[in-house]
């Protein structure tokens, strides 16, 4: 089953109805109607992965076709003949089989070597700067996709923009200078809690939003009867979607893969958030942040994300959704190519960015960094984050990034939109 | 029920159902005279619950029943100065917050002190503050700094805006969290000078860079050091300045006293009270507002403006009226203090965070925004459930407010006298007849017979009181 915003509103709140007996219906209804059916919106919904602690790139997308690689890492090295190649010099870590295969379905893009400028590759430092996107002020107090949220939105709207889903205190970057984005641990939070008798008080929620009131001055409340009916729908359909969830899809017994679960029902609900964020590694500094014998736990780390990702890709493309979802996972920064004394790595720069989705062009996108040509021990970026932000705000959301980012940013070509 | 309370519910004589014709709004001179009622614009139930949403957070039945008698004039006496010790309530609580070692914690104290303080004015005017110098306690990262700063907010809350501005100005953990902690002669930062002339005062284009760069040299010599404000005499700035006209060797004090000679300074927070206690639909013309900017300018004197706002004929008129949406803490209280109990406000402070307002913890120096950001469809799916989870009579708020055993307090004792008496506490009865009705009827349908029935039932009605887009206006 696949719906439209469209085909939302109409079972919701009967748009075709509304709009040929006009004189019968409630005018604000009628005005809700009109806006959506004349809406061009592309309905499309960004998902971010956090990865915190700072994810060492070299050895999730491995360069064991550079002499370098090996030579630096006495014992993190992967052995070649574990990885799953790529090409000739790069091959995915030996437990991200599910990267593997969307890499080969063209479903997976890996944007190469990018990172920040005046990164200070302390853990909050960086972060903070993924977070704001501005380099320039690490202490901006909003962040990128807090902006985005306040970007679009209309004194007329109802629907929330944004939502973290996942376990931890939000992270920055959606801090909003205006516009509030909810926190959800589970689809429960979104479905209506019923009081133990009380069978009918959605029903009753809801029609005693749609009565029509005498006082036609005060326009805060046609506002909050709007925002009410679109509750009831939202949490409606969430619940239609959470009861029929079960036994549809496959996803593997991990944290993250539960929160994109959640992420993937929100999706099929189809209830107007356009972006998601959840993280993996615990938040703060934490999962990711391995300074000593690196080798086993990010490898754990690593099989989560290939195998959760992998799941809620299979999952939408079931459900004929991921033509309109586009993953991004990011890292405060990568590792340095030599590694420490202790079998683990120091804070580097470039790290690669996964895209993941239905309408990517696939493949890699710019070239491996150097090994040889380091930044204080760690590979160089050549591509400035920002620039994969504005690709995904501008071409993917269809909002305007300047906005977002202050200023234009040379996009990159990773869409077919 | 009360013949008196009888009288002053009915929808007839509710504030909107009238013609708006004995209001003369954009006469100042009617406009901020104190509110008499006549016959065109009587004393209600209903207004008595307009005055307890904007300066209080709420209010039980023996508040309300007492506005009636008291009159509008009388009741705010009482909201500008209670007759309780409210001294002796705030010390003991802030020993309570003294001792108390996280941030998050220092939350659930805050709520505490809302729905028990003997003054609900000066709290919710802490709250406006706090919105105002907002300062987020994950930079801070100190409880007995974020404790200081909010105890600070309250101390000034009512009393001289020139006062709390040289209060804020000093305060470490307003300048750790804008990054002002070290202001250094060679490195003047504009980090607390800005949001000081552009957010805290004038608004922003009421100056221009240069001032604000002139007015952080001003500032320099000021450093937080170990939690503690101190001033280095080598690193302050003596030189000439240039601010908003004026030239001079300024230090930081000169600084504040400039910007409070600037009327956009005056004007800007009478704006900004207007929104907070009147109205957010509307901007006031600046006709209608140039005699408060006027004399707020002159003295800085809070008390004296919230006075003449709570007292207006425009504070009871129509323009007012219903005009704000409830942030998530009058959303919570409002059923709390309806309901004469404690809750968890450990809990509640979580759930407000998840509605968007994290007491300690505002989203950004301008404060929450608020108004229509404050509710759409996901976030009203949660207030929905957060009245669910207060309602239950079980769960993590537990048993502890009851409708159906504060109606019968009040001498309900059947199923369409309590409805009533819970429309009346939560709506004060103002809803259109046709929505009333619908009400009621579903009333009829949930109770039981039994009492346990009842009261479940009553938990039922009310949730579907407190969930009608009405109840989230203020």
């Amino acid at each position: 089953m696949s719906y439209t915003r469209r085909d939302f509103l109409k079972t919701t709140l009967g748009a075709s109805a509304l709009l040929s007996f006009t004189s019968a219906a409630p005018r604000f209804l009628v005005r809700a109607a009109t806006a959506a059916s004349r809406r061009d919106d592309r309905g499309t919904i960004l998902v971010v992965v956090q990865l915190s602690g700072g994810n060492d790139g070299l050895n999730t997308v491995v360069p064991y076709g550079d002499d370098q690689y090996a030579r630096n890492r006495p014992t993190l090295a992967l052995p070649p003949e574990e990885l799953y190649k790529i090409d000739s010099l790069l091959g995915f870590h030996p437990r991200m089989a599910g990267f593997m295969r969307l890499y080969e379905n063209g479903h997976l893009s890996i944007v190469q070597g990018v990172g920040s400028p005046n990164s200070d590759r302390s853990h909050d430092g960086a972060m903070r700067i993924w977070h704001t996107a501005d380099p320039e002020q690490p202490g901006r107090q909003t962040g990128w996709l807090g902006r985005a949220a306040d970007s679009i939105w209309q004194a007329s709207r109802t629907e929330a923009p944004a939502v973290f889903v996942g376990p931890i205190t939000q992270p920055f970057g959606l801090n909003a200078e205006n516009a509030i984005v909810p926190s959800i641990r589970s689809i429960q939070d979104l479905t209506a809690d019923q009081l133990p008798g009380h069978e009918n008080g959605q029903s009753l929620w809801k029609h005693a939003a749609e009565l029509p009131r005498s006082d036609h001055v005060n326009p805060l409340l046609p506002f909050v009867q709007r925002c009410t009916l679109n509750a009831c729908a939202t949490a409606r359909r969430i619940e239609a979607v959470a009861k029929t969830a079960p036994g549809n899809a496959e996803y593997p017994h991990f944290q993250l893969a539960g929160t994109l679960r959640t992420v993937a029902q929100l999706i099929r609900a189809d209830v107007g958030i356009r972006i998601f964020f959840t993280e993996l590694g615990g938040g703060g500094i934490g999962g990711f942040d391995n300074h000593a014998n690196q080798l086993g736990n990010h490898c754990s780390l690593l099989h989560h994300l290939s195998e959760s990702l992998a799941a809620f890709i299979d999952d939408l493309e079931r459900e004929k959704l991921l033509d309109r979802v586009l993953v991004m996972t990011f890292s405060e920064f990568g590792r340095t190519i030599l590694e420490n004394g202790r079998r683990g790595t120091g804070h580097g720069a470039a790290a690669p960015v996964f895209l993941a989705g239905g309408r990517l062009k696939g493949g890699l996108v710019g070239p491996h960094p150097s090994l040889t040509d380091l930044d204080n021990g760690a590979p160089k970026f050549h591509t400035d984050f920002r620039r994969v932000y504005a690709t995904v705000l501008d071409q993917w959301l269809g909002f305007d990034s300047r906005i977002v980012l202050g200023r234009q940013f040379e996009q990159l070509d990773i869409l077919n939109v | 029920m009360d013949v008196q309370v009888e009288k002053a519910r009915g929808r007839l004589e509710s504030v909107q159902s009238r013609p708006a014709v004995a209001e003369k709004l954009s006469d100042p001179g009617w406009a901020w005279a104190p509110y008499e009622p006549d016959v065109d614009r009587p004393w209600n139930l209903a207004k008595a619950g307009h005055l307890y949403r904007r300066a209080a957070f709420g209010a039980g039945w023996d508040q309300l029943k007492q506005a009636l008698s008291d009159g509008p004039q009388r009741t705010v006496d009482g909201l500008l100065s209670p007759q309780a010790d409210t001294e002796a309530f705030n010390r003991t609580c802030d020993e309570y917050e003294v001792s108390v070692g996280s941030i998050n914690d220092l939350r659930a104290w805050w709520l505490r002190r809302m729905i028990q303080t003997p003054h609900p004015l000066l709290e919710k005017m802490t709250l406006f503050w706090h919105s105002h110098f907002a300062t987020n306690g994950s930079e801070v990262k100190n409880a007995r700094l974020m404790q200081q700063h909010i105890r600070l907010l309250r101390g000034g809350a009512l009393k001289s805006f020139a006062g709390l501005l040289e209060d804020i100005s000093r305060d470490p953990a307003m300048l750790i969290w804008l990054g002002a902690d070290a202001n250094r002669k060679a490195r003047p930062s504009d980090n607390f000078a800005r949001p000081l002339m552009e957010t805290f005062t004038m608004g922003s284009g009421h100056c221009t860079e240069k001032d604000i760069q002139e007015a952080s040299r001003a500032f320099t010599g000021w450093f937080v050091l170990r939690g503690k404000l101190i001033y280095i005499p080598r690193e302050h700035d003596g030189s000439v300045k240039y601010i908003l006209g004026r030239e001079g060797n300024f230090t930081s004090d000169d600084v504040l006293r400039i910007v409070l000679e600037q009327r956009a300074t005056s004007q800007m927070l009478v704006h900004k009270l207007y929104r907070w206690l009147i109205c957010e639909t509307e901007k006031p013309d600046e006709i209608t507002i140039a005699p408060l900017v006027e004399s707020f300018a002159k003295d800085y004197d809070l008390l004296k403006l919230v006075e003449t706002m709570l007292r207006s004929n425009l504070f009871f008129s129509s323009a007012a009226y219903r005009r704000r949406i409830k942030c998530p803490v009058e959303f919570a209280l409002g059923i709390v203090k309806g309901l004469e109990a404690m809750v968890s406000t450990t809990q509640l402070a979580e759930d407000l965070a998840g509605l968007g307002q994290n007491l300690y913890y505002p989203p950004t120096v301008k404060g929450w925004t608020g108004g229509r950001y404050w509710i759409d469809s996901v976030s009203m799916i949660g207030r929905y459930n957060l009245a669910s989870a207060l309602l239950r009579g079980s769960g993590p708020y537990g048993d502890k407010l009851n409708p159906w055993a504060i109606a019968q307090e009040h001498g309900c004792s059947e199923a369409e006298s309590a409805a009533r008496f819970l429309v009346d506490l939560f709506l004060q009865n103002d809803l259109d007849p046709n929505v009333y009705e619908t009400l009621m009827k579903a009333a009829r349908t949930t109770a039981g017979t039994d009492s346990g029935g009842l009261e479940k039932g009553m938990r039922c009605f009310a949730h579907s009181a407190v969930t009608l887009p009405e109840f989230h206006l203020a």
